[in-house]
């Protein structure tokens, strides 16, 4: 495309904005690290919970998920590299980000204030998880991650029938088939 | 009467910027050269006067020592494009 001033006829025209606008789909960026990152430390918490919980200290389980502050910063580490080697960002790579973002703040204050409710946040936490996954499998085009979403959704509403303990192990298990499973299948079709 | 076409967006590699910016959040230098297919040279010029007019902004950063430049339309870019897409189907039309 080197002349600049080539004499377009309005055919021309509409099909290079047509030719560029092609060259720029399919690049929405698929993140299987958080995923992976996030399903883990979840993972880990949840049935780490359970455990310190019914075998050992109830009143220090819940110091466990301390773990996820580690897992909040190497996200925002990563999240940052990630931005500064992109070569391009696309308008869904943008909702997508927003949408995560948007969870950490629904859910924020059922950390925050969880122990007004005695700690029995799983559904308020696993529910909007779940819309999200759902909706990041809509923007991607990855079919694990609706199931994935579907999987929270049914695991938040088990909790509101459960015992406070066993919705760490349904939280654990969701997380399993929510963030793990179609975590490393998205690795694994890169 | 047929609107006259506007001549900064009736350049081919200017056109092609514009395409992929419209479709696009934001577009690193780098990409904008291979897709378009043009030399760093051309584009880095028709990337200025696409600036000078307003409808792009440019952003120069750093990743490390590496510079990063990185484009993205704007509103008055915007309005551009649709009305030159608007003014090319009144062509096609006639």
């Amino acid at each position: 495309m080197e002349s600049e001033n080539k004499n377009l006829s309005p055919e021309q025209s509409l099909d290079l904005i047509a030719s560029m606008i092609r060259q720029t789909q399919g690049n929405v960026s698929s993140g299987s690290f958080y995923f992976l990152l996030w399903g883990w430390v979840i993972t880990l918490c949840n049935f780490g919970m359970y455990i310190l919980a019914k075998f050992y200290s109830p009143s220090n389980a819940a110091f466990i998920w301390t773990l996820t502050i580690p897992a909040w910063i190497i996200t925002m580490i990563y999240a940052s590299r990630q931005d500064k080697t992109r070569s391009i960002t696309t308008h869904l790579d943008k909702i997508s980000m927003w949408l995560w973002i948007a969870l950490g703040i629904t859910i924020l204050p059922s950390w925050i204030f969880g122990s007004v409710i005695d700690w029995r946040v799983n559904a308020l936490v696993l529910m909007p998880v779940g819309m999200a996954t759902f909706v990041s499998g809509i923007i991607i085009r990855f079919k694990p991650l609706l199931f994935g979403g579907i999987t929270f959704w049914i695991a938040g509403t088990l909790c509101f029938i459960v015992s406070p303990l066993d919705q760490y192990l349904i939280g654990g298990v969701a997380m399993i088939f929510g963030y793990l499973l179609p975590g490393y299948m998205l690795r694994s079709k890169k | 009467m047929l609107k006259e076409l506007d001549p900064l967006l009736h350049s081919q590699l200017r056109l092609g910027v514009m395409s992929i910016l419209m479709s696009v959040e934001s577009a690193e230098f780098t990409f904008l050269k291979e897709k378009t297919n043009s030399t760093a040279g051309n584009l880095s010029v028709q990337l200025d006067k696409l600036s000078e007019a307003g409808y792009i902004t440019i952003e120069k950063s750093f990743n490390g020592k590496k510079p990063l430049t990185t484009c993205r339309i704007n509103r008055k870019g915007m309005k551009a494009f649709e009305d030159y897409v608007n003014a090319l189907k009144d062509y096609i039309k006639k």
